[in-house]
């Protein structure tokens, strides 16, 4: 059975947030909304100081608070373990987002797909054309492209990356990349200790 | 009053919806849900006690706070308002489905036994059943919430099992106080033996709410770190004033000495009630504004060598 999954390779990514657009761009996500954020992270002080850059997504858990406490069934796990939201049957409770731990839904809302990206009222053809998907008041989050999954490509935050710091693949294969990165270099998942199963995973 | 302000949320190190790491604010629940949630345990409190002790007008009341005042804040809350009768579909897992089913058997049976008991149209051996079905569902209501906030795993301070119970003692608390108040407003309750049972269980509740808060304070300040963060927020931040003055103060410490020390009429009567509603309202509205996320990765902890 697939299990899809995402390796971060902490050490190659170098915060150019071109995946951040990439899935914008995608996803014809309205201002406001992400799917995807690589966060920065100072630690250290002067003169030893550095900085991390660490690439955020849905994780896509095994054992999904979102759809647990989804109280419409809106929220769901297709076989391949990618969660998905249906919008037709989203009421925007919002109990998916306040049940994910690592904060990755975002409501959809009325003034910013209205509104338009120059927040004139005037919608662009990119805008018109891809706002058709949402619906307003819903909650969403990355489905890992599914469509282009579906269509065997990579998610688009993948196949944009310029370092190859986000590998996609299948975790139950163990030959796969994603497999082999985890076992070989320890990938470390997301607040394990909330017991959620994430389906992504960080090395360095 | 509640500044979760950009600067107070860069002076606290928050990330809130930047691109840095770092704890993070729940805003998906915000006042209008506090304010159903605060209408469910009140209503459902009055009600219960109420139907215990026989008292219409507590009936009616409650059915009123709950069926009206909840339904509108949940409706203004939802994203998707006409699509709301969705969340009735999952009862299988999910604690927000549970409580409407849990609204929907509260105020039809309880509405139900309202006729019943002007009208008479209830037929005589399914009359007890109502009212226990009535019971069930607004025990359902008064707890519900609680149990929705303590299975959040994400917002530390919510996860502990103190959450429906708190949820039930201020649910009790705020129905007794009405009933009191109602009483004071000229509807009496039955009998001077269910009024002094009333004023006592007041003054236990009001010790059993400020039990369970400051163990609430207690458990988040040697729980998780998200959990510790919101403890800082409601004790020592920007949400300490409207804490330690309002719910502490105004909605527990002085009702309460009322209570123990000053003669029971109409002004110390409505002066209980009014302030502890404030508190509690205030204690709703906080709980949400203090829910921190963890971060989602520390790279301090886990990326150190």
């Amino acid at each position: 059975m697939t299990s899809y999954g995402m390796v971060f390779d902490v050490k190659r990514c170098i915060g150019c947030n071109a995946c951040t657009v990439a899935c914008k761009q995608e996803n014809s996500l309205p201002d406001g909304v992400f799917f995807t954020r690589t966060l920065s992270a100072e630690s250290g002080s002067y003169p030893n100081v550095s900085r991390t850059y660490l690439p955020t997504i849905c994780n896509h858990c095994e054992d999904a608070p979102c759809e647990k406490v989804c109280p419409s069934g809106a929220t769901y796990t297709r076989d391949d373990g990618i969660v998905m939201v249906d919008a037709k049957k989203c009421i925007g409770c919002g109990s998916c987002a306040v049940a994910c731990p690592y904060d990755m839904r975002t409501q959809i809302e009325e003034t910013q797909v209205k509104g338009g990206l120059f927040g004139d009222g005037q919608l662009t053809p990119f805008e018109e054309q891809g706002y058709s998907r949402f619906e307003c008041g819903t909650f969403t989050k990355c489905d890992f492209c599914s469509e282009r999954v579906d269509a065997g490509k990579q998610p688009a935050c993948v196949a944009t990356c310029p370092t190859d710091a986000r590998i996609f693949g299948d975790l139950d294969d163990p030959d796969s990349k994603v497999s082999r990165l985890i076992r070989d270099r320890m990938g470390r998942q997301p607040l394990p200790e909330k017991n959620t199963r994430p389906k992504v995973f960080y090395i360095e | 009053m509640f500044d979760v302000s950009l600067k107070n949320v860069l002076r606290l190190g928050y990330a809130g919806r930047t691109f840095k790491s770092g704890y993070r604010f729940q805003n998906y629940w915000d006042t209008p849900m506090a304010t159903a949630f605060f209408c469910g345990e009140t209503g459902a409190g009055l009600f219960i006690l109420s139907m215990l002790l026989n008292f219409m007008p507590g009936i009616i009341l409650g059915l009123l706070i709950t069926g009206v005042g909840k339904t509108f804040f949940h409706l203004t809350h939802m994203g998707v308002p006409s699509k709301s009768w969705r969340a009735i579909l999952r009862p299988d897992r999910s604690w927000i489905s549970r409580g409407l089913w849990g609204i929907i058997f509260f105020v039809g049976f309880g509405s139900l036994h309202v006729l019943d008991q002007i009208f008479g149209v209830v037929p005589d051996q399914l009359a007890k059943p109502v009212y226990l079905l009535a019971i069930a569902g607004a025990m359902m209501v008064v707890v519900y919430q609680g149990f929705a906030m303590s299975h959040s795993t994400a917002i530390s301070f919510w996860n502990t099992g103190l959450m429906p119970v708190s949820s039930m003692l201020y649910g009790f608390l705020a129905g007794s106080s009405l009933v009191m108040a109602l009483n004071a407003l000229g509807f009496d309750v039955a009998d001077a033996g269910q009024f002094a049972m009333v004023i006592t269980g007041q003054k236990i509740l009001m010790v059993a709410v400020l039990m369970t808060v400051l163990s609430l304070l207690h458990n988040a300040k040697h729980g998780a770190k998200g959990a510790h963060q919101s403890y800082l927020l409601l004790t020592k931040d920007f949400l300490s004033k409207p804490f330690l003055i309002g719910v502490m103060g105004i909605g527990i410490i002085i009702p309460l000495a009322i209570l123990l020390f000053a003669p029971v009429n109409f002004i110390t009567t409505m002066t209980v009630t009014g302030t502890m509603l404030v508190g509690f309202y205030l204690y709703r509205i906080l709980v949400f504004k203090a829910g921190v996320l963890d971060p989602i990765l520390s790279p301090a902890d886990i990326f150190k060598r």
